[in-house]
């Protein structure tokens, strides 16, 4: 019986891991190809031939052709290329201004924290596909105003994370003991309560870069985001669409990407949050 | 009537209740006594079915008269289960706060039991309710009954909670802790309640409990567990007049009480003046006319802040090297008070006037004093780098504060082993070794103790109690120490403040309020704790 | 009722503040529109005449003024984009008029589907003890979760339109001609908004259901001999539901700005679609509108949701 216990217990570790080392795989797995995608891929991403219009996928053509006898492999590995270096753009943005203002008023709260929170309230009820919808039309469209758009959209999520993780550590006795010592403000912020926020906000980015892959494909689906010749998912979707009949590979090939990175993302998030507590 | 034999409780594989038999035989109060972790409520718990599916039964069965409730290797006869449950055997918890469904009106909570076990039309289950909180001392039985939770008080809830246990005249009524959440001498009443309802209705209590005083109060026979296990068992009279077994001894002797002087306060106060201190030189901390205040409602933009005076009126004075008790029930502004004395609260309006630089302050919780993310030996070392930041006059290098951080971790005693350790790794005393040794290390002039030993078990608090004493005449410090448990506060310190709803009622010195109370209140604590 | 009419008070005060930052957004900063439609090669008097037209000579709050008075009567403005014929110029409101009810019945559709979905699941899930179940929903979910709608809508295209034929893609039956086709064609896009959020909420239930089960009240219950069903549906459901209240106020939100990419995935003359072509086009009169409506309707749902809470909590209705 007791074998039996043990047994339950090696497993229960086992399957607390397997999160982690599932995310890890799938999002390494894809960072290696965004990274690769920059200096080589295995065809070049515009060059068309007529001849291979729709090939089914094979060894030749991993994923298959487009309509203009693109290599699809290619072009999904630019796609996450862009991808990866717009949702992590925002997440640095969006995050860094987080951990600032966040870190601000939780820690002092007053006027401030309650005009902020109010804003952040706001912002965060709203629908972030709305809400970019907006920014994007108002500032234009392009990459660097999808970057700017979705950063404004994300930020208040963080800054919320950020900021009740402050308020829960403001008031803790090792804090208030710490103060008592005369230990200096930024040191009590930076030194003192930040590295124990570390996990929770890791959580928070790995959740973030999903919303922003997420809304980065939808907006480039849309036709809003990034705009032709750059390769993104999104509007590799959207052309695929048109050829569903003919070249269904068209269309699952960006698609499953997508969902790869999101699940890999979520895995990882769960991951970590298991591994904290 | 329920015997339980050779009981074995393991979760995942670790036993934490072993081979544990006893019995209760009908009408009696047993008391089942240990500290955290001895395996009490596990007992209790799987008494009632009520663990997870976690738990294992690995060893022993459980019966209550002739029926057979649970046995090792056997499933648990659900059905059977239930029909005991409730009506001959029924249970009240420790948190009163949490135990009772919070979005359920209370009246509808208890009456659920009636639903449950009789057959009863509605309204004669709500006239059973009626007279039922009426006979646990609810008054105005017919508002409580359409209450939530969170309208009644700690003690009211508690009331529900009993009332609703024994609704059905089970024979065995098993209490949890039932008054551990309370103020004492809400305590003393729930206490009464549970004695006047056992001997009304006839049932056996299973009374678990950390306090031995309590125990000694209320039981007729008392079981001693420690990690799982029985260590003694027999008679109240007998176990606290001559126990048997070393624990017992040291569990009974660990209690503070009023019948052992504090000895070494008397010597200090020799010593002191030998050393030529005469008492009249300026005292550490005074405050005058102090009231506290604290903001009502929400931040909120909208609605106005409103001050509400929890601190009416203090003055009192700590001179060098002196502890001054302060003790009151929760609510009373103690917390306010210190808070006000350290500067965090500045909504005051008097006088305090320090002598000493930087004081400190050691905390209740254990589990929240220590920075989770950083060593031990680092903790120790911040109080001494904040000083040299703020003052670069008592700068020191890197190596001495280090030596210094060893040399403290050797006076809270504790293993140089522990310096590169994390507070997860280490006890709730071990812990508030480290919460003292950090206060301490600057040497400051003044502390302030907010319940420092309250949420510790009672072998714990002693060494603790024992440990700040001698740091604090070794360093002569001055001490604010607060606590509910006037036990407590009738060790360490010199000189007592009685605290009630925001006033110091009285105050003196410790064997003098001790011994002759001036005030009702006063009185009424000495006689609770 | 007296925190009814305060919260109604702060519904007003939000529309207005968020009808002003439309206004800002969509008036102020984009500059001028005067060229945008006309090209740059039309004459200064041209210019001038249409800028008389549209109110663009009058100062901003002014316009502003003009604007909110039109809109709350029902003139929504002109397109800039759209035109009846040669001279006379598109109304906004009959732009919208008959794509408003395509979004909202689809939003309705989506929103049964989840709740009638998500919460049994929910709850199932929350009592399903064996590990087979389990590990196969929260697989499930995971991926249900790891889906974009707009991907979900073209997997469901391509299973049931073009493998199964069960519709026909892209074609879109009006709700004026055929409602029973209509609700038939809806199905899809429903579903494929319905998805991710059922994944999600059901999700969301079981945890705070599981918070729920292991409070001491749960124990309380346990002692009395309730069974495990009488735990679950008398005490733990309703209280695990309140932050499900509040959650699903926020799916409602999502629910209908997620039909604003579906409408373009399945070819739904809806208002979503007629915002990403306005948007596309710098039609600003258009996507104000749109904004404001969609906008007014998310804070709507959000004090309707918080009114909801208040009723069923009696901890919070009771301060």
């Amino acid at each position: 019986m007791k074998l039996k216990n043990c047994m339950k217990k090696t497993n229960q570790r086992k399957k607390r891991n397997w999160y982690l080392t599932a995310g890890l795989f799938m999002t390494g797995l894809i960072l290696f190809l965004a990274i690769l995608g920059v200096f080589w891929t295995p065809y070049d991403t515009t060059a068309m031939s007529a001849g291979e219009k729709f090939a089914a996928p094979s060894f030749r053509h991993l994923f298959g052709t487009d309509n203009f006898g693109r290599d699809i492999f290619s072009r999904v590995m630019q796609g996450i290329g862009t991808t990866a270096f717009i949702s992590s753009l925002v997440v640095l943005c969006a995050g860094g201004a987080g951990i600032c203002i966040g870190a601000v008023t939780g820690y002092f709260g007053g006027f401030l924290d309650e005009a902020i929170m109010r804003i952040t309230d706001a912002v965060n009820g709203f629908p972030s596909i709305l809400l970019t919808l907006v920014i994007v039309s108002v500032l234009g469209g392009g990459i660097r105003n999808l970057i700017l758009s979705l950063s404004i959209v994300f930020m208040p999520s963080f800054i919320r994370i950020v900021r009740s993780e402050f308020i829960k550590f403001r008031d803790a006795d090792y804090i208030v003991r710490a103060r008592l010592m005369g230990t200096g403000t930024v040191r009590i912020l930076f030194i003192h309560i930040l590295p124990n926020i570390f996990s929770t906000f890791l959580v928070s980015v790995t959740i973030g870069l999903n919303n922003a892959i997420l809304a980065e494909s939808g907006m480039s689906y849309l036709g809003i985001g990034v705009q032709p010749p750059t390769a993104s998912l999104g509007k590799m979707l959207s052309d695929a669409q048109g050829y569903l009949t003919s070249a269904p590979w068209y269309a699952l090939a960006p698609g499953l990407t997508i969902v790869w990175i999101v699940l890999g993302f979520s895995l990882l998030s769960e991951g970590i949050r298991s591994r904290a507590q | 009537m329920v015997r339980i034999e050779n009981l074995s409780v393991a979760f995942d594989g670790t036993e934490v209740v072993k081979n544990v038999s006893f019995q209760i035989a009908d009408g009696e109060i047993l008391g089942v006594v240990g500290e955290s972790g001895s395996g009490k409520s596990v007992t209790a718990l799987t008494l009632m079915g009520l663990l997870s599916d976690a738990a294992e039964l690995t060893g022993g069965q459980i019966r209550y008269d002739d029926t057979v409730l649970a046995e090792a290797g056997k499933k648990r006869d659900r059905e059977l289960l239930r029909s005991f449950l409730g009506s001959k055997m029924s249970m009240v918890f420790q948190e009163p706060m949490t135990s009772l469904n919070p979005t359920v009106k209370v009246g509808k909570q208890a009456e659920e039991m009636l639903r449950l076990h009789t057959t009863l039309p509605p309204k004669e289950r709500m006239t059973r309710v009626l007279e039922m909180f009426a006979l646990v001392g609810l008054q105005d039985a017919q508002k409580v009954y359409g209450s939530y939770p969170h309208q009644l008080s700690g003690g009211m809830r508690q009331r529900v909670m009993i009332a609703m246990a024994v609704i059905l005249r089970p024979g065995l009524l098993i209490a949890d802790e039932p008054t551990t959440a309370l103020d004492v001498t809400v305590q003393n009443q729930i206490i009464a309640l549970l004695k006047e309802i056992s001997i009304k209705q006839k049932n056996a209590m299973l009374f678990i409990t950390h306090d031995l005083n309590l125990a000694k109060r209320l039981c007729h026979r008392i079981v001693v567990m420690k990690d799982g296990r029985v260590v003694e068992q027999g008679e109240t009279e007998q176990i606290f007049q001559c126990p048997k077994e070393e624990y017992t001894k040291k569990l009974i002797w660990s209690v503070p009480s009023r019948v052992k002087k504090k000895e070494t306060a008397v010597f200090s106060e020799a010593k002191r003046q030998q050393d030529g201190e005469t008492g009249q030189e300026a005292p550490v901390l005074e405050v005058r006319h102090l009231d506290v205040f604290y903001r009502e409602g929400s931040n909120s933009l909208f609605s106005g802040h409103k001050k509400r005076c929890v601190v009416e009126d203090a003055s009192f004075e700590i001179k060098k090297g002196e502890v001054l008790g302060l003790v009151g029930e929760s609510g009373c502004g103690k917390s306010s008070l210190s808070k006000a004395i350290l500067g965090m609260n500045k909504e005051v309006k008097g006088e305090i006037l320090h002598r000493t630089e930087r004081p400190q302050m050691i905390f209740q919780d254990p589990y929240s004093s220590l920075n989770p993310s950083k060593t031990i030996g680092w903790l120790l070392q911040e109080p001494l780098r904040a000083a040299g930041r703020l003052d670069k006059k008592v700068q020191m290098s890197a190596e001495d504060r280090r030596a210094a951080a060893y040399e403290m971790l050797k006076k809270i005693g504790l293993k140089e082993s522990y310096f590169d350790r994390k507070p997860a790794e280490l006890s709730g005393g071990q812990r508030q070794r480290v919460s003292i040794g950090q206060a301490l290390i600057t040497h400051p002039g003044f502390l302030i103790a907010d319940e420092p030993v309250s949420a510790l078990d009672v072998t714990i608090q002693a060494q603790i109690m024992e440990l700040l004493q001698s740091l604090q005449e070794e360093m002569k410090l001055s001490c604010l120490f607060i606590s509910h448990d006037i036990n407590v506060i009738y060790r360490m310190s010199d000189r007592v403040l009685v605290m009630k709803e925001g006033r110091i009622i009285e105050s003196g010195g410790t064997e003098e309020v001790f011994r002759q109370p001036k005030e009702a209140y006063t009185k009424l604590l000495l006689e609770c704790g | 009722m007296k925190y009814i009419g305060k919260k109604v008070i702060t519904l007003i005060m939000t529309l207005f503040l968020v009808s002003v930052a439309a206004f800002i957004a969509f008036q102020v900063i984009p500059g001028d529109v005067v060229t945008s439609i006309l090209g740059t090669e039309a004459t200064p008097e041209r210019e001038a005449q249409l800028r008389e037209e549209l109110g663009l000579d009058r100062p901003a709050p002014e316009r502003y003024l003009n604007w909110v008075s039109g809109v709350l009567s029902g003139d929504l403005g002109v397109s800039y984009r759209y035109s009846k014929s040669m001279n006379e110029m598109m109304p906004v409101a009959e732009l919208i008029a008959d794509k408003l009810p395509v979004t909202l019945y689809l939003a309705a559709y989506s929103l049964i589907l989840i709740i009638v979905i998500s919460i049994p699941l929910g709850v199932f899930w929350a009592r399903c003890k064996n590990p087979a179940p389990n590990v196969l929903l929260n697989i499930l979910s995971q991926g249900a979760m790891a889906v974009p709608s707009f991907f979900l809508g073209i997997l469901i295209t391509y299973l049931f339109g073009i493998v199964f034929h069960c519709f026909t893609p892209g074609g879109y039956v009006s709700y004026r001609d055929d409602l029973s086709g209509f609700f038939g064609y809806l199905l899809f896009p429903a579903i494929s908004i319905a998805i991710p959020k059922i994944a999600m909420t059901a999700r969301f239930l079981r945890n705070s259901m599981l918070l729920e089960l292991s409070s001491d009240y749960v124990r309380t219950a346990r002692s009395k001999g309730c069974t495990n069903r009488r735990v679950m549906y008398r005490h733990v459901l309703r209280n695990a539901f309140m932050p499900v209240i509040t959650f699903l106020g926020m799916i409602i939100a999502e629910t209908i700005a997620g039909s604003i990419v579906i409408e373009q995935v399945f070819g739904l003359p809806g208002v979503g679609r007629l915002l990403i072509s306005s948007i596309s086009t710098r039609d600003f009169p258009v996507v104000e509108i749109l904004v404001l409506y969609i906008t007014a309707v998310v804070i709507v749902v959000y004090c309707l949701v918080d009114i909801l809470y208040r009723m069923i909590d009696p901890r919070i209705s009771d301060k």
